[in-house]
């Protein structure tokens, strides 16, 4: 609440977007690595606020969006690592196609005005 | 399933905190790693990336609230914070705890028994199939069942899969070191399939065995098998002896096996073919049968009826006169306990309910206590529901505790019912199960919501404005009318309470005032054990039983002994006769019915029956079958007999009764009236009674023997010469006659005992509600108490005005439960003797004591309140 937020920070409801969409090559991921996933594959226009993260993770695990285990990196930490479910698979088909036509919408708006 | 999950998280909430940790942790590491990695110093990068996780208490249990179920966790919350507050108070949470514990036991225990007794089904397999039945006669109200007859309803019916019947004999065992008695039943063909229960080892009889003149066979039940046999495995080699009889046992019935009559021990195939089993007029068995799945108990009985009327056209002598009646098994065998057991649970109930109130009266005193706290937790902003959740949660923690100490109460208390009714049907079956198990936690979930409500609303009505700064002391509030609410009911409920112990009570003291015309005191009774076969031979058989009479009469300390055939003084008997007058023309349509007992001619002495007129009758030789050589039995009448039936002639002595029916006996002679004696019980007026003189209609009568002394104190020396004398015979069955009387009154004492706890429990208990709240009123108002005492009101003001506030719900309520009693008067109206149920003088004595109870509950406070010093009152504020 105190400071002012960065303007880049993602958006309200797009975060669990960009989590399913961060998972869905396949690969199991851990909380710190997906959001630098996010900052580096959107050249650091995103920039997923850290607070709301982990709540957002343990609130997709419970709608059974996701599926976490405890691992061990590469540099022999442990770590909990998230992967996509059956679930979270169709999860992410309904809101890409959602986000598509909400910007659509807004674009066309934007290009009318 | 995400719930679910939740829900587990909720209770392993300290594993799933310490993941989360260990996750953020891993966070911060690699963070700092990156910010290392350009450049900055290991403290650095540590602080930033802390930083920029934010507060990490926040973050870790904004993360966990996603983990677990909210509503559950705030319940487990509401309950640690409950534990706390209760904690400062141990005293008061005691108390409530110690009220539950008694309330919930007792109410849990007396369910189990009703449970037990008349909610479940007899343990056979699809029970409710299970039929009494019984022949009705004219001549006699209900009857056992003709062999011949038995066989002739079970073919020709079309609604039942069997019909068997039994009937049940003390014999002496005779296989042992010592004779033993046992009982046992003679069985027809197909019991076991009627019951549907198999032989836990061996089998059952066979076609030949329940033949005339087929081999011997014999089925034991398990507790025979243990007990007397040491649990042999060689139980199919062994044999049960009897008389002079060994007969091999063929198998051993399951511990499940509870045959109606719990003390049979031994089964014997009864031959329905024997050349004395073909008589229309011999009744031997009690009838039991198992409808065809889907048959109305209506439909059977119509069946059944067709099926009679049928034998009456074939036979009308004597099937014209014979009825059918059918009853469900269960029925039959728990008898009028029911009700008893339905008044006694009313009774716990309506306690446990005082209970309840008395607990939220005290928990809408608390709340007034905690009002600064309420109102400051929603002035805070909690919700009103989140300040009720957390009375209720005080509430249930105390029931939950209340109950499960309540659990171990109902076990003792299950255990002292099964000691203590040994008399009453099916008491062996009372356990506490999963049943009683869920009973006894949703009636605590129950208590939890009935004594929380009440304190909860209120809390919810709670005004936030009071949190600033002025604390409730000027409020005199609506708090104070529930709680007079509360404890008017408390009071309300014990009067009714105590109006049915009081009733109850008065009853047993009309009964031991009764006058019963016999002396019931100093006399012992015995039987010996005996057997059917013994009345082949009828001479032989009277003459052992009068010659054991004459050796017990000579015996030291005894003042006299005689025999009773079927029902001890005092006691009901089956059997009632009907007879003509010869003298009025054996006239059938003046035939008397009447309650018939075969006595020995020393019986009305050894009970002190006075003869009122003619002399007493003498022992008479009978023939082979029984009846009478020569002339026929003498006759004793009693004094209602002569009354109500011989009238019209100038004296009773000298008549001649004829038994209907019996065609074979001779007409009987009335050779003495004697008084009127309760016979029948004695809490039932005298009725006609005729005696036959004989001292041994059956194998095994009653022996009374009248001691000088105690009577217990002549057993040793009884059993000594009975051992002389009959060294094959065992002595059973020995009881002090006032014991047995009173024995059979056992049920109704041990009812009124409970209620009179009962009530009592509820009289204190409201007590204590009353002082609580009075004493809470006299707090609240301790102020205006000072001020008026400071302006001149005196002490004997203060203590009236409280005084009178008490007294005047106490009124409303004892008008309140007096009305309820009222209501409630054919609850009872069957158990009372020699009382109304709404008698004006139990009512006034219980409203007296209630009254007297409450001014003193009343006065503590009362003069607590004179008491107070109005300067230091005044000078508090």
């Amino acid at each position: 609440m105190g400071s002012p937020r960065p303007k880049n920070d993602v958006l309200q409801g797009t975060l669990s977007l960009l989590v399913l969409k961060t998972l869905a090559s396949n690969k199991r991921r851990h909380g710190y690595a997906i959001t630098s996933h996010i900052q580096r594959v959107s050249e650091d226009l995103l920039r997923v606020e850290e607070g709301s993260l982990y709540p957002a993770l343990h609130r997709m695990e419970q709608m059974g969006l996701l599926r976490s285990e405890w691992g061990v990196t590469e540099k022999n930490r442990e770590a909990r690592f998230y992967s996509l479910t059956a679930t979270g698979r169709r999860q992410l088909a309904l809101e890409e196609e959602s986000w598509n036509r909400l910007t659509e919408g807004v674009g066309r708006v934007l290009r009318y005005a | 399933m995400s719930w679910l999950k939740r829900l587990v998280n909720t209770v392993r909430s300290g594993r799933v905190e310490r993941e989360i940790r260990r996750e953020l942790e891993f966070h911060v590491a690699e963070r700092a790693d990156e910010l290392r990695d350009s450049g900055l110093s290991a403290e650095e990068a540590e602080r930033r990336a802390r930083m920029k996780l934010g507060n990490p208490l926040l973050q870790a249990e904004r993360t966990r609230d996603m983990d677990v179920a909210l509503w559950a966790d705030g319940i487990a919350r509401n309950l640690r914070h409950a534990a706390r507050s209760l904690g400062r108070t141990p005293g008061f949470a005691l108390t409530v705890v110690a009220t539950l514990a008694l309330g919930i036991g007792a109410n849990t225990a007396v369910f189990g028994a009703l449970d037990a007794v008349l909610l479940r089904p007899l343990p056979f397999p699809d029970a409710d199939r299970l039929v009494r039945l019984s022949q009705v006669q004219q001549t006699r109200s209900e009857s056992m069942i003709a062999p011949v007859r038995l066989e002739e309803w079970n073919r020709l019916n079309s609604t039942f899969s069997a019909i068997s019947g039994y009937g049940v004999e003390d014999v002496s065992e005779t296989s042992g070191d010592l004779p033993e008695r046992v009982r046992r039943a003679f069985v027809t063909p197909r019991l076991l399939e009627v019951w549907g229960v198999a032989p836990a080892l061996g089998r059952g009889f066979s076609e030949e065995e329940h033949r005339f003149g087929g081999p011997a066979a014999a089925l034991v039940s398990d507790r025979y098998w243990r007990r007397r046999l040491a649990s042999t495995p060689d139980v199919l080699s062994r044999s049960v002896r009897i008389g002079n009889a060994s007969v091999p046992i063929v198998g051993v019935m399951p511990p499940s096996f509870r045959f109606p009559d719990r003390d049979v021990d031994v089964w014997f195939p009864s031959p329905v073919d024997a050349p004395n089993a073909q008589s229309r007029h011999n009744t031997w068995y009690t009838g039991v049968g198992r409808l065809r799945p889907g048959v109305t108990l209506e439909q059977a009985r119509a069946d059944l009826s067709a099926v009679q009327a049928r034998l009456a056209q074939q036979f009308p002598d004597p099937d014209r006169k014979i009825g059918v009646d059918l009853r469900p098994l269960k029925q039959d065998l728990v008898g009028g306990v029911g009700r008893t057991l339905w008044l006694l649970f009313g009774a716990v109930s309506l306690l446990l309910l005082i209970a309840c109130t008395n607990i939220a009266a005290l928990f809408v005193a608390r709340g007034a206590a905690r009002r600064p706290e309420i109102a400051l937790r929603l002035s805070l902003g909690a919700s009103r529901a989140a300040v009720a959740g957390l009375v209720l949660a005080e509430t249930l923690l105390l029931a939950l505790v209340g109950g499960a100490l309540g659990l171990l109460v109902a076990g003792f208390a299950t255990a002292a019912f099964r000691a203590l009714g040994t008399e009453l049907p099916r008491m062996d079956e009372v356990v506490v199960d999963g049943r009683i198990l869920l009973y006894c936690s949703l009636s605590t979930l129950g208590v939890a919501l009935v004594s929380g409500l009440a304190p909860a609303v209120r809390a919810m009505r709670e005004d936030a404005g009071l949190a600033s700064g002025e604390s409730g002391r000027t409020q005199v509030s609506g708090g104070q009318r529930l709680q007079w609410v509360l404890v008017g009911g408390q009071v309300a409920l014990s009067v009714t309470l105590l109006t049915g112990a009081g009733l109850l009570v008065r009853s047993f003291h009309a009964l031991a005032r009764v006058e019963p015309g016999f002396e019931k005191s100093g006399v012992l009774t015995f039987r010996m054990s005996g057997s059917w076969s013994e009345t082949g031979e009828y001479p032989a058989l009277v003459a052992r039983v009068d010659r054991t009479i004459d050796t017990l009469r000579a015996l030291p300390g005894v003042e006299g002994a005689a025999t009773t055939g079927w029902a001890l003084p005092g006691t009901p008997t089956q059997w009632e006769s009907s007879f003509a007058v010869m003298e009025a023309g054996g006239d059938a349509d003046r035939r008397i019915v009447t309650d018939l007992r075969v006595v020995s001619p020393e019986y009305f002495a050894t009970m002190r029956i006075p003869l009122l007129q003619g002399e007493r009758c003498e022992r008479r030789s009978v023939d082979s079958r029984g009846a009478p050589s020569g002339q026929g039995f003498d006759l004793t009448v009693n004094r209602a007999f002569a009354v109500r039936h011989l009238s019209d002639f100038p004296s009773a002595v000298g008549l001649h009764l004829q038994a209907f029916g019996e065609t074979a006996l001779k007409p009987g002679r009335i050779v003495g009236v004697v008084g009127d004696a309760r016979e029948q019980g004695i809490d039932r007026v005298p009725v006609p009674v005729v005696y036959v003189c004989l001292s041994a209609p059956g194998p095994t009568p009653f022996f009374l023997v009248r001691t000088s002394g105690d009577p217990l104190a002549v057993v040793g020396a009884v059993r000594a010469r009975m051992k002389e004398l009959e060294p094959q015979r065992s002595v059973y069955d020995i009881a002090v006659l006032d014991e047995r009387i009173d024995g059979a009154y056992a049920l109704r004492r041990l009812l009124t005992l409970l209620l009179v706890a009962f009530s009592l429990s509820a009289l204190s208990l409201a007590s204590v509600g009353l002082y609580g709240t009075l004493s809470y009123a006299v707090g609240l108002r301790r102020r205006e108490v000072g001020l008026r005492m400071a302006l001149g009101a005196l002490r004997a003001d203060i203590v009236r005005q409280f005084l009178g506030q008490g007294l005047r719900v106490v009124g409303l309520a004892c008008a309140g439960g007096v009305g309820l009693a009222l209501a409630l008067r054919r609850v009872v109206a069957g158990l009372l003797y020699g009382v109304s149920a709404t008698d004006a003088a139990t009512l006034l004595g219980v409203v007296a004591m209630v009254a007297v109870v409450a001014a003193l509950a009343s006065l503590v406070p009362a003069l607590r309140a004179a008491r107070l010093d109005p300067m230091r009152v005044l000078r508090e504020s």
